[in-house]
C-alpha cells in the first residue's frame, strides 16, 4: 500500500514547513499527523456490548471507552465520539455484519494536528468554548466542539491535544491557529505518519 | 482650576517619567498616571467640547462615568475616538487630541451654537425641520433628508478612522468556579474567601491597578492594607485580570469580558492582540463593581473646574495632584467630608456647603481641625466663568425652597450628590433595580441564585462593611458550590451616620439656569421638563425624547437626576417613575474586539476542495459557493469570462469536460433498515433499487415543499451513498439525524457525513467514456453494458487508487461522476486530465456548469428555495402515489396542488440578441407592476441555441403562456425585455444524449 500512500496529498501540503515562528519561545508545538488511518464503527443499541467486547479484544484494550472518552491499546486508539459511534485511529476496522453495526472509512475526511507545548490549551481556548482544565479535560477525553463555526473533534491523547479538522476547512483553521499561536512563539515539527 | 502635582504622595512612580502629546504639545506625566491626571498635573483645564452646544468641558470625574474629558487617542489608522481620559492609562508616546471642535478645543468655532442654545432644546431639529412648514406640509420629509446630514455634522463626538485597523484582536474562552467583578475592598475580600474555600477564582478589574477604593484613600494604612491583600491574592492563585471590563452578564453564568493589553506589552511582543474579547463561564458570579458619585443639577454645572468630590480625592491621593487651591464643595451627604479633609490637609482652602440644615457635628469637628469651613443649608447655584470656573453663586435653603445667597471666588467646585451603586450587571440579567429612599439610590434588587452583589454595588458605603460584604458573598458562592465557608453576618445597606438629603437640582425662582442632567449628551433639567410638558412621561419615552442616558456613559451620571426631575414634574416618587433597563455593554466594546480574528479571509471559514490547488495550478479563476471555493472558469490567455464559459460549455457538449464537483453533499446511509429509511424520505420508490445502481431522488419537508434533490447510490444491501446539493448538504444531514433520533429510533440506520472523505470529478461529454477507459484498471467495467445510465461501479484507477463511479448526468450529456478518497484528488485529476486533454477536452467551472444545467432545465438550490413543490419543479411524476413518504400528505393540500402556482419554465428573449438578468420579475405584457407573474432564477448564454436563455417560475407553467409575450421587468438595472416562455427542458428534451 506504500505506493498508494505516496499519492496522498495532505490538505495542508506545502503549508507545514518545519521551523520556529512568531514570538520568542516554544509556547506551542504543532505537528500534522499525516496519512490518517481513521475508521468509524457504528453499532446498534443492542450490539454495543458484543461489538464493544470484540473491539476490545481486537485492539488490545480492557474495554471500549464511555462517551466522550478514549482508550489507547497496543494497535490503535478508540475514541467514543457518539453514544453509538467509535472512531478507531491507527488501524483498519475489521468486518462487521450489518446486524452488528456499520464500518466506515473516514481516513481522508479529517486533517489531524497534534498540538503540544505549555500554551497549547491556552491557544485552543482562543477558539474553542471548552473547559480544558486538568480535571474537566483529562488525558483520554474526546469532545465534539466548534472552531470558528466549524464542527471539529478534539482529543486529549497521550501525545497532546489532537484536533481532527474537516479536511476542506483544515487550511483555513490552520491559518487561524498559526495567527493565534504567534504571540506564544511556536514551532512546527515535521509531519508524523499515522500507523 | 489651578491644579498642581505635589512633590510627594500618590501611587505614581515619580522616577519613571513619560512623554505624551496633547493637541500637538509635548507634555510629561508619570508611570501610574491616567491621561486625565497627567493633563490635570500639567494645568490643562479645557479638555473637550460638548456634544450639541460645543460648550467647553473639563475633567468631571476619575472613572468610567466621565462626561467631559472625552478625547481622541492615536492618529491615522490607529485613531480611537471618544476615549475617556479618566480611564486611559498613560504610556510613553501616547498622542491624544480634543474632539468635536474646530480648529481646537480651546478655540472652537462650533461654540456659536451655544449662543442659540435656548432654541436648541430636545426635539428642536425634528420639530422645526421635519415636514418643513409650509413647504412640506403633507409631503413627507424630503427636505429633512437633506438638512439632516448638515445638522448631524454640527453635533457629535470623535470620528472613527476610515482606514483599516492595523491592530489584531482576538476572542478567548475561560472557565472558573467564581468570577469576581471588581478588585476593590469588597471584590478582593470576596475573591480571597472563595479561593480559600478551595475554589478556582477569576478576579477582573477594569483599572490598570487592582485595589479599587484603596487606591483613592489617603495615608499609608490604605497602602499597607492593599499590599497585604494583593499578596494574599497572589499567594492563593486567584487569577487576576486587570485592564479587563466585565461588560455584560448573560444566561448560564456567561460573562463578557474585554481585556485591553497595555501598549508596552505589545511593543515587546508585536504578535499580541490589542484587545481580547473573553467569553467566561462561571458557576458563581460576585459583582463588586462599586458605586459612582452623582453630581447635582445647578447652573453651568458643566464648566471646567466642576467635578465630583470623590474624583478630587482620587487625583490627590492616587495621582498626587492637588486639583485646586480654593475649593468649594457642595454636598447633601456625609461622604464629602472625607475628600474635604484630605484636600485641606494637602494645603487647599476648602469651603464645604452642606445642603442639610442640620450639620453632622462629629464630621464637622473632624474636618474643622484641618481648616475646612462648613456652611449648612447651602448649595451651589451657578458656576461663573467661561472656560474655567472663577466664582460660584450659592443658594440658601429657606425651609421651603432655595434663594440666592451671594457668591464666592474659587478655582474648583466639587459636587457630591449621593452615590449610585453599579447595578448595571445585575440589570443585564433582568434584575430590576429597586429605589432606596433612605440612601437616595437604586439598589440591585433580588438577583438570581448564582449572582451575588457585594460592597458599594449593593449600597454599602463604609470600607470595612464592604470588606465584610465581600466575605459574605465569597462564602455564599463557596457554599453554593458545596464548599465549607465561614458564617458571616451581612452588613446593613447604607452606613452614613447622618441621613442623605434628597437633592437633585438647585434652582431659585425667576433665575434662568442651564443645569445639566446628562452633560455628555447636553441634556438639561429644562429638557426633562419639556419632555414632561409634551407628554413623554414614561422613563423610556423621556430617554428617547431627550436622549438622556444614551451617550457613551449610558446614564451613569445623569439617569437618577433625570428620573428625580421627572418624578417631581409628575408629582411622583422616583420609585414610581421607574428606571430604564441597563443593557450590555457596561462600557463601550470596540468593533475590532467583537470581530476578533474573524475578518478578511477569515470572516467566514473558507472551504477548499481537495483539488483546490490543482484547479489553481491549472488556470482556474475561483468563486465562492457558500463557504466553498470552486472553479468559476478556466480562461485561456486573452479570454473573458464569457468567452471562457462558452468555450467550456461547447467543448463539453462536443467532446469532454472535467469539473470539480466535490462540494456536493455526501452522506453514508448504513444499516439493515437503510432501504426502508430512504423509501420514507424520498418521494420516489427506493425499495427495489438494485445494488450497483443510482437513483435520482427528491425529498420533501413535512409541509410538502421540496427540501433537496440528488442521487443515491446503492453500494450493498445495507450501504448507500447519498449525494445532496452543495447548498443544502448540512441541512439534509441534520434532517436525517433528526428523523432517526426523534421519529424513527427503531430503524437500524446510521448516517454519517462523508462530504470531506470523497473528492469528486464529473467527466462529461460524448468522449467521457473514453476518458474513463483510459483511467480505470479494467476498461471493460465502464463499458455501456457494465456501466449504463445510472450504473455504479466500485473499482480502482490505473495507479491503484480506489474509486467509485456513477453514470449520472447534470449536463444532459453522457457523463459520470468519479469519486476517490480526498487525499488522492490531485493524483486523480492528473490522470483524468492527461486522458481528456488529447481528446480535445477542457476543464470547466461553475459558469459552464450553470450554462449546461440551465439548457437542460435541471434545478439547483437556487430553484429549490423553500417555496417550491415537487409539481412546481415539474417533477410531479416522481411523487409515488403508492407509498407514504415525508410530505406525502401535506403536499396534497389544495393550495399546493393548484394549477396556477408558479411552475418551472424556460425563458427565451423575443429578440434573440437581447439579454436579461437573474432575479428579475416576469410580468404580463399589459401589467408591468407589482409582484408580477413569476421570476427568473438563472440566466446564461446558451451555445446550443446561440442566444441568451433563462430558467425561472411563472404562474401556471409554460403551457399557460404559449404564444404570449411576457415582460422581464428590471427597472433598477436595465430596461424591460420582451420574452417568450418555453418548456424548461430546452436542450435535448427527449434526453437521448445522456445515453451516449
Amino acid at each position: 500500500m506504500d505506493s498508494l500512500r505516496i499519492m496522498r496529498t495532505s490538505a495542508l501540503e506545502g503549508h507545514t514547513a518545519s521551523g520556529h515562528f512568531g514570538a520568542e519561545g516554544d509556547g506551542v508545538v504543532f505537528e500534522e499527523v499525516r496519512d490518517l488511518n481513521l475508521h468509524q464503527i457504528a453499532v446498534w443499541p443492542e450490539t454495543l456490548g458484543s461489538v464493544g467486547q470484540t473491539m476490545a479484544e481486537t485492539y488490545g484494550v480492557p474495554a471500549v471507552p464511555g462517551p466522550g472518552k478514549s482508550v489507547t491499546g497496543s494497535s490503535a486508539s478508540i475514541l467514543r465520539i457518539e453514544p453509538l459511534k467509535f472512531w478507531v485511529v491507527g488501524a483498519a476496522a475489521s468486518e462487521l455484519a450489518p446486524e452488528e453495526g456499520a464500518i466506515l472509512d473516514l481516513s481522508h475526511s479529517r486533517t489531524c494536528l497534534r498540538i503540544t507545548g505549555p500554551e497549547a490549551a491556552t491557544l485552543l481556548n482562543r477558539f474553542l468554548p471548552l473547559d480544558l482544565g486538568a480535571e474537566a479535560f483529562a488525558v483520554g477525553t474526546v469532545a465534539s466542539t466548534a472552531f470558528h463555526h466549524v464542527g471539529i473533534t478534539l482529543w486529549h491523547s497521550d501525545d497532546g491535544y489532537e484536533v481532527f479538522l474537516p479536511r476542506g476547512f483544515a487550511m483555513s483553521l490552520w491559518e487561524l491557529l498559526r495567527e493565534g499561536a504567534a504571540q506564544f512563539g511556536y514551532r512546527i515539527l515535521a509531519p508524523v505518519e499515522d500507523q | 482650576m489651578t491644579a498642581r502635582r505635589l512633590d510627594a504622595g500618590g501611587r505614581i512612580d515619580r522616577s519613571h517619567s513619560l512623554k505624551f502629546n496633547w493637541d500637538g504639545r509635548l507634555l510629561r506625566g508619570f508611570q501610574g498616571d491616567t491621561l486625565a491626571s497627567a493633563l490635570m498635573a500639567n494645568g490643562e483645564n479645557l479638555i473637550g467640547r460638548s456634544f450639541k452646544y460645543h460648550r467647553p468641558r473639563g475633567i468631571m470625574s476619575a472613572g468610567v462615568e466621565e462626561s467631559g474629558a472625552l478625547v481622541t487617542v492615536g492618529a491615522g489608522a490607529k485613531r480611537d475616538a471618544n476615549v475617556k481620559a479618566t480611564t486611559c492609562e498613560l504610556f510613553d508616546g501616547l498622542a491624544a487630541s480634543g474632539q468635536n471642535a474646530w480648529p481646537n478645543v480651546r478655540h472652537d468655532l462650533g461654540a456659536v451654537s451655544n449662543l442659540f442654545s435656548r432654541f436648541l432644546a430636545a426635539g428642536f431639529y425634528y420639530k422645526t425641520f421635519m415636514g418643513l412648514p409650509p413647504f412640506e406640509w403633507g409631503q413627507g420629509t424630503g427636505w429633512w433628508m437633506k438638512y439632516e446630514k448638515i445638522i448631524r455634522r454640527a453635533a457629535g463626538m470623535g470620528t472613527a478612522s476610515r482606514e483599516p485597523d492595523p491592530d489584531a484582536y482576538e476572542h478567548a474562552h475561560a472557565f472558573c468556579d467564581v468570577l469576581v467583578v471588581g478588585a476593590g475592598p469588597a471584590g478582593i475580600s470576596a475573591a480571597l474567601t472563595a479561593v480559600w474555600a478551595g475554589l478556582d477564582v477569576v478576579l477582573v478589574e477594569q483599572d490598570f491597578e487592582p485595589g479599587g477604593d484603596y487606591l483613592n484613600q489617603a495615608g499609608p494604612d490604605a497602602d499597607a492594607t492593599r499590599a497585604k491583600l494583593l499578596a494574599e491574592i497572589v499567594d492563593a492563585d486567584v487569577r487576576v485580570m486587570t485592564r479587563t471590563t466585565a461588560f455584560g452578564l448573560y444566561d448560564h453564568g456567561v460573562a463578557g469580558l474585554l481585556e485591553r493589553l497595555p501598549d508596552q506589552q505589545i511593543q515587546n511582543n508585536k504578535y499580541l492582540p490589542r484587545q481580547r474579547f473573553w467569553t467566561l463561564r462561571a458557576k458563581q458570579i460576585i459583582v463588586a463593581a462599586g458605586a459612582l458619585e452623582r453630581h447635582i443639577a445647578f447652573g453651568n454645572n458643566d464648566t471646567p473646574g466642576v467635578m465630583t468630590a470623590a474624583a478630587a480625592r482620587t487625583y490627590l491621593n492616587r495621582f498626587g495632584v492637588l486639583p485646586g487651591k480654593q475649593i468649594i464643595l457642595s454636598t447633601n451627604n456625609d461622604s464629602a467630608y472625607g475628600p474635604a479633609l484630605d484636600l485641606a490637609t494637602a494645603g487647599a482652602s476648602v469651603h464645604l456647603l452642606d445642603a442639610r440644615p442640620d450639620l453632622p457635628v462629629d464630621l464637622v469637628n473632624t474636618v474643622a481641625a484641618s481648616g475646612v469651613r462648613v456652611t449648612s443649608g447651602t448649595a451651589a447655584l451657578k458656576a461663573v466663568g467661561g472656560k474655567q470656573i472663577t466664582r460660584l453663586e450659592t443658594a440658601a435653603w429657606t425651609g421651603t425652597g432655595w434663594q440666592s445667597a451671594g457668591s464666592e471666588n474659587c478655582d474648583l467646585v466639587l459636587v457630591s450628590g449621593g452615590w449610585s451603586p453599579v447595578v448595571n450587571l445585575a440589570s443585564h440579567l433582568s434584575t430590576k433595580p429597586v429605589w432606596d429612599q433612605d440612601n437616595c439610590c437604586f439598589l440591585p434588587g433580588e438577583t438570581a441564585a448564582h449572582i451575588h452583589m457585594a460592597g458599594s454595588a449593593a449600597g454599602i458605603w463604609q470600607t470595612r462593611d464592604c470588606e465584610t460584604s465581600g466575605r459574605v458573598a465569597g462564602a455564599a458562592a463557596a457554599k453554593a458550590l458545596g464548599k465549607t465557608a465561614p458564617d458571616i453576618s451581612k452588613p446593613e445597606v447604607g452606613g452614613w451616620s447622618h441621613a442623605i438629603s434628597p437633592l437633585y437640582e438647585v434652582t431659585v425662582p425667576g433665575k434662568k439656569l442651564k443645569s445639566f442632567v446628562d452633560p455628555q449628551h447636553d441634556v438639561t433639567a429644562d429638557d426633562v421638563r419639556l419632555a414632561h410638558q409634551e407628554g413623554f412621561v414614561s422613563v423610556e419615552h423621556l430617554k428617547r425624547y431627550t436622549t438622556l442616558g444614551m451617550a457613551t456613559d449610558q446614564g451613569k451620571m445623569g439617569n437618577v437626576i433625570g428620573m428625580a426631575l421627572m418624578g417631581e414634574a409628575l408629582g411622583k416618587d422616583i420609585s414610581d417613575v421607574g428606571t430604564t433597563t441597563f443593557r450590555p455593554p457596561y462600557t463601550p466594546v470596540s468593533l475590532g474586539a467583537l470581530t476578533g480574528r474573524n475578518k478578511g479571509d477569515h470572516f467566514r471559514p473558507l472551504r477548499r476542495t481537495p483539488m483546490d490547488k490543482w484547479n489553481l495550478d491549472n488556470g482556474a479563476t475561483m468563486t465562492e459557493a457558500g463557504l466553498w471555493r470552486r472553479p468559476w472558469y478556466f480562461a485561456r490567455s486573452g479570454e473573458t469570462i464569457k468567452e471562457a464559459y462558452i468555450r467550456e460549455t461547447t467543448t463539453t457538449r462536443h467532446d469532454v469536460g472535467l469539473c470539480d464537483v466535490t462540494s456536493l453533499g455526501k452522506i453514508a446511509v448504513q444499516g439493515p433498515d437503510a432501504t426502508e429509511f430512504l423509501n420514507r424520505i424520498y418521494t420516489n420508490p427506493f425499495a427495489k433499487l438494485p445494488v450497483g445502481k443510482a437513483r435520482y431522488g427528491i425529498m420533501l419537508r413535512d409541509d410538502g415543499i421540496v427540501m433537496d434533490d440528488g442521487t443515491t447510490w446503492r453500494l450493498s444491501e445495507t450501504d448507500y451513498f447519498m449525494t445532496t446539493t452543495t447548498a443544502h448538504a448540512a441541512k439534509v444531514m441534520v434532517w436525517l439525524e433528526e428523523l432517526l433520533q426523534m421519529r424513527w429510533p427503531d430503524l437500524k440506520v446510521h448516517v454519517t457525513s462523508v462530504s470531506e472523505q470523497w473528492a469528486g470529478c464529473a467527466v462529461v461529454g460524448p468522449k467521457s467514456r473514453a476518458v474513463l477507459e483510459a483511467c480505470v484498471e479494467d476498461a471493460a467495467l465502464v463499458s455501456n453494458d457494465n456501466l449504463p445510465f445510472m450504473g455504479v461501479v466500485e473499482t480502482r484507477l490505473k495507479n491503484g487508487i480506489p474509486c467509485r463511479i456513477a453514470r449520472i448526468s447534470f449536463s444532459g450529456e453522457m457523463a459520470s461522476e468519479v469519486y476517490v478518497p480526498s487525499d488522492y484528488a490531485p493524483a486523480m485529476m492528473d490522470m483524468l486530465w492527461q486522458a481528456a486533454k488529447p481528446l480535445g477536452g477542457c476543464l470547466y467551472g461553475m459558469e459552464a456548469l450553470g450554462a449546461l444545467r440551465i439548457e437542460k432545465g435541471h434545478v439547483t438550490g437556487t430553484e429549490l428555495d423553500g417555496r417550491v413543490t415537487i409539481d412546481d419543479a415539474g417533477l410531479g411524476k416522481m411523487a409515488s402515489p403508492n407509498k407514504h413518504f415525508i410530505g406525502s400528505v401535506l403536499r396534497q393540500r389544495p393550495a399546493m396542488m393548484a394549477q396556477n402556482r408558479p411552475r418551472l419554465v424556460g425563458i427565451f428573449p423575443k429578440d434573440r440578441d437581447q439579454t436579461f438578468n437573474a432575479g428579475t420579475i416576469l410580468c404580463r405584457a399589459d401589467e408591468v407592476s407589482g409582484h408580477g407573474e413569476g421570476w427568473i432564477t438563472g440566466v446564461t448564454y446558451s451555445p446550443a441555441f446561440g442566444h441568451w436563455i433563462g430558467i425561472g417560475f411563472i404562474t401556471g407553467g409554460y403551457q399557460a403562456w404559449e404564444g404570449q409575450t411576457v415582460v422581464v421587468a428590471d427597472p433598477v438595472r436595465r430596461e424591460n425585455v420582451d420574452v417568450e416562455i418555453v418548456s424548461p427542458h430546452m436542450y435535448d428534451p427527449e434526453g437521448g444524449r445522456h445515453h451516449g
